[in-house]
């Protein structure tokens, strides 16, 4: 109910009509999973060189169909950031404006659920621009994939245990290959099989193992 | 930008950069919980999977057939065939790189070397097939017919004999099966049937053998294509089918025999040619020799045994046309040989005819003339072109006595021209295939001995190694011909200068070798190359002979040309230090001739 209301009110702030399709019923089972390269971490001031989103069908990961595209910011590259995704200003020179990719992007998404690891940010990076142009925000559910990790790996703990849930850890203890990181496609791609392991698992109802306590320090004393 | 794809893995490995961009863009990721079917039994996959993390079982039944792990395809006689025989479940979490069929298959037909791994891969498996126009494409061998194979001879035995009397008969002929007949038709008893009814069921040795017989029986026509006995014997899942027309049945087709004949049985070749009676029967078994080839390279057989395999077989040829044609006169006192690369025993796909006869004495005009028209003739019908240099038999130039050829050298060697430096070259690489091989041995010592220590003569034979400049400019670049369309020429730039550097040493040492590789193994015995060199030496021919094998397999031709940009990365490494080996040997030959000086 409430829902239904929300969705006929950014309906109605809509302000292409040809992007309805952002609202249409997402094809069953589908996700797209996307990741943005910035210019650095400032959702207000810095902007997005690369973007790449794959589509998740069922059980599979539809490279085949992959988004991959440069944009060319529009603000100065961060230096701190080149080292991260090693884009340079080069690299991104022959990139388009984010207003002409947006459109595909928007496209290639449609209603689908957007997957993401820390999600919150790369939409936050990607509405600036949504808001625009569209006069809302991008209406797609999210599913954050560490926050799932979360579920199945200390949903259970008792308190105190320390939480681990950087990406390269995350990977590891779901046993998925290692791409080269900080490239959009390929950690959009690391994340849609973190992804669909983890969509199994719940499925299942298994959860992640942690790793016993140490033995106390006293119990050897006395 | 495909990292869960590894490129570097068989067979990935022998596709070009085009080839590997197809893939790229058409592979999808599937995920697949433990316990869960990847390939049903008996469906037909859409994909080839290559695992990337995880293990897959493949299961029989309940049997464990083979676990795959990552970097492991599976399952390319599926993906062929259209058909699984077994289920393919993941035993963990697993992760799969997914190639569309249709691109698969695209590839078997569009890349020799990518297929030949499939085949071999399907080869090992011991059975093979594909849908019926798509077998078509792959071998021209399937399209054979059935009657061309070996068949086991059809034998009968009534329904009302003992299983003791079935035993002892197929004992006796060696035979698995064994037709069974009686008032309902006929029916077919195998070996294992007999084992399992007297060993299974306890059936007493002296019961009838016709309740045990099979019916319908599944069976092929003569006429039937091989694709067809194949797809037979799949559906039905039958090892062996029976052989007839019309309700007679003439014989018995077992797999193994089908499979020897798809694997490329060259005996199978050898045998009919020795057994040739004329010449029509010669040309037909001569047929066989180059689908042998392609078979051959298919299943992934280096260059070096393929050329054997094909000269042996072309050696045969000529020595059974000799005996075919060859009058009284020729057959006391000739010698037939053959010249170039098939006396080197370095050629594959049929060349001109190159050959000669050298006689110890004067023979009957008529006897060679006819005989000259003969063996000209003899060839022409098993596929060998003229050649257009005039060198063979046809050729009174070409067919004399030795005292003639005798007379021949000293004016190659006199004139030292292009012609006498190609007439010596030619007839150096000659080998004996009829009559009495001491003839050619002589002939050679006499061009040895006129050469020997004739360091001028020697320099002026050796300098043809020049006649071509090695495609390789700067900084590693392949020079491509724009004439021949940005291809390399591999038989100007490499074969050639490797062969003829190393000729022109081997008759200055007086070797009586004729392969190139046998040749540097010799001139490696004499110091003349350290082992390293002679090994790399040996091995860039190779490569080079490889390369232009499959190139003339892709083009159906007898070309030498290569497109680099059609070559894996690989391959063009490869390429690149093939070439850089031949500089090496010209540098060489360079100083040790003198070159600069001549």
């Amino acid at each position: 109910m409430l829902l239904g209301l929300k969705r006929r009110l950014l309906l109605h702030l809509l302000r292409d009509p040809s992007y309805r399709f952002l609202f249409e019923p997402p094809p069953p089972g589908e996700a797209v999973s996307i990741d943005c390269e910035t210019t650095g971490l400032n959702t207000r001031k810095d902007d997005i060189v690369a973007v790449a989103a794959v589509r998740i069908s069922g059980n599979r990961i539809l490279t085949s169909e992959r988004f991959e595209a440069t944009v060319k910011p529009s603000v100065k590259l961060n230096p701190d950031a080149i080292k991260v995704h090693r884009l340079r200003e080069q690299d991104v020179a022959d990139g388009r404006p984010i207003e002409a990719v947006l459109p595909d992007l928007l496209r290639f998404i449609g209603a689908r659920p957007l997957v993401g690891f820390y999600l919150e940010f790369d939409v936050a990076m990607l509405n600036r621009h949504v808001r625009r142009m569209l006069g809302i925000a991008l209406p797609n559910p999210q599913i954050e994939v560490s926050g799932t990790y979360y579920d199945r790996k200390y949903g259970d703990a008792p308190p105190g245990v320390e939480v681990d849930l950087r990406f390269m850890s995350i990977l590891e203890d779901l046993r998925l290959p290692a791409l080269a990181q900080h490239d959009a496609y390929s950690d959009a791609l690391m994340t849609a099989m973190m992804y669909l392991k983890l969509e199994d698992l719940k499925a299942r109802g298994v959860r992640l193992p942690r790793a016993r306590a140490k033995p106390v320090a006293w119990y050897g004393g006395g | 930008m495909a990292q869960h794809f590894d490129p570097r893995n068989a067979p990935f490995d022998r596709l070009n950069e085009n080839e590997m961009a197809v893939v790229r863009d058409s592979l999808d990721i599937a995920y697949y919980r433990p316990n869960e079917t990847i390939i049903a039994r008996e469906s037909a996959p859409g994909s080839l999977f290559v695992v990337i993390k995880g293990a897959v079982e493949e299961r029989d039944g309940d049997d464990l057939v083979a676990l795959r792990g990552p970097g492991d395809m599976f399952d390319s006689r599926a993906l062929v065939q259209g058909r699984s025989s077994s289920a393919f479940v993941a035993r963990e979490e697993t992760l799969c790189n997914l190639l569309p069929r249709e691109v698969t298959l695209r590839l078997i037909n569009a890349n020799p070397r990518f297929a030949s791994f499939f085949y071999l891969d399907i080869a090992h498996k011991l059975d093979t097939v594909s849908s019926e126009e798509e077998g078509a494409r792959f071998t021209p061998l399937l399209g054979a017919r059935v009657g061309e194979l070996f068949l086991h001879p059809a034998i009968f035995v009534d329904a009302t004999e003992t299983i003791a009397e079935a035993g002892a008969l197929m004992r006796e002929h060696k035979a698995y099966a064994l037709f069974v007949a009686d008032a309902d038709g006929v029916g077919i008893v195998t070996r294992s049937d007999l084992l399992n009814a007297t060993l299974c069921h306890h059936c007493p040795p002296d019961s009838a053998v016709g309740p045990l017989a099979h019916r319908p029986v599944i069976g092929v026509a003569p006429d039937d294509l091989v694709t067809t006995a194949l797809l037979r014997m799949t559906k039905h899942n039958k090892r062996r089918l029976a052989v007839g027309a019309d309700g007679q049945f003439v014989g018995v087709l077992e797999d193994i025999d089908l499979l020897s004949f798809l694997a490329g049985n060259s005996q199978l070749v050898a045998g009919r040619i020795d057994r040739s009676r004329g010449v029509a029967n010669l040309a037909r078994a001569a047929q066989g020799i180059e689908p042998q080839i392609r078979l051959l390279r298919r299943q992934g057989v280096k260059v070096d045994l393929v050329c054997e395999i094909v000269s042996d077989l072309d050696r045969r040829l000529h020595h059974k046309l000799f005996e075919l044609v060859a009058p009284q006169s020729i057959r006391e006192a000739g010698c037939l040989v053959v010249m170039g690369s098939e006396g080197r025993g370095e050629q594959t796909f049929r060349t001109d005819q190159d050959n000669g006869l050298i006689l110890a004495a004067p023979v009957p005009e008529e006897d060679l003339v006819k005989f000259r028209a003969d063996v000209f003739d003899a060839l022409a019908k098993c596929g060998f072109p003229p050649c257009p240099g005039g060198v063979m038999v046809r050729n009174p130039v070409w067919s004399k006595t030795l005292d003639d050829y005798r007379d021949d050298f000293r004016r190659w060697l006199a004139l030292s021209d292009e012609t006498g430096t190609m007439n010596i070259a030619i007839f150096y690489d000659a080998e004996a295939s009829a009559g009495d091989a001491g003839l050619l041995r002589a002939a050679k010592q006499e061009l040895i001995d006129l050469m020997h220590g004739e360091r001028l003569r020697l320099a002026r034979f050796a300098r043809a190694i020049d006649a071509f400049p090695t495609p390789i400019g700067f900084f590693n670049k392949l020079v491509t011909s724009k004439a021949e369309g940005d291809a390399v020429d591999l038989k100007k730039g490499g074969i050639f200068p490797i062969v003829h550097g190393v000729r022109a040493l081997a008759l200055e040492k007086g070797l009586h070798e004729t392969g190139t590789t046998a040749r540097i193994a010799k001139l490696a015995d004499l110091r003349l190359f350290d082992g390293q060199f002679a090994r790399e030496l040996t091995q860039a021919l190779h490569y080079l002979m490889t390369l232009r094998l499959d190139a003339q397999i892709a083009e159906q031709a007898s070309t030498s040309l290569v497109k680099p940009n059609k070559l894996s990365t690989m391959e063009r490494d490869l390429l690149r230090d093939a070439f850089h080996v031949v500089k090496r040997l010209r540098e060489m030959l360079r100083r040790h001739f003198n070159l600069a000086m001549f």
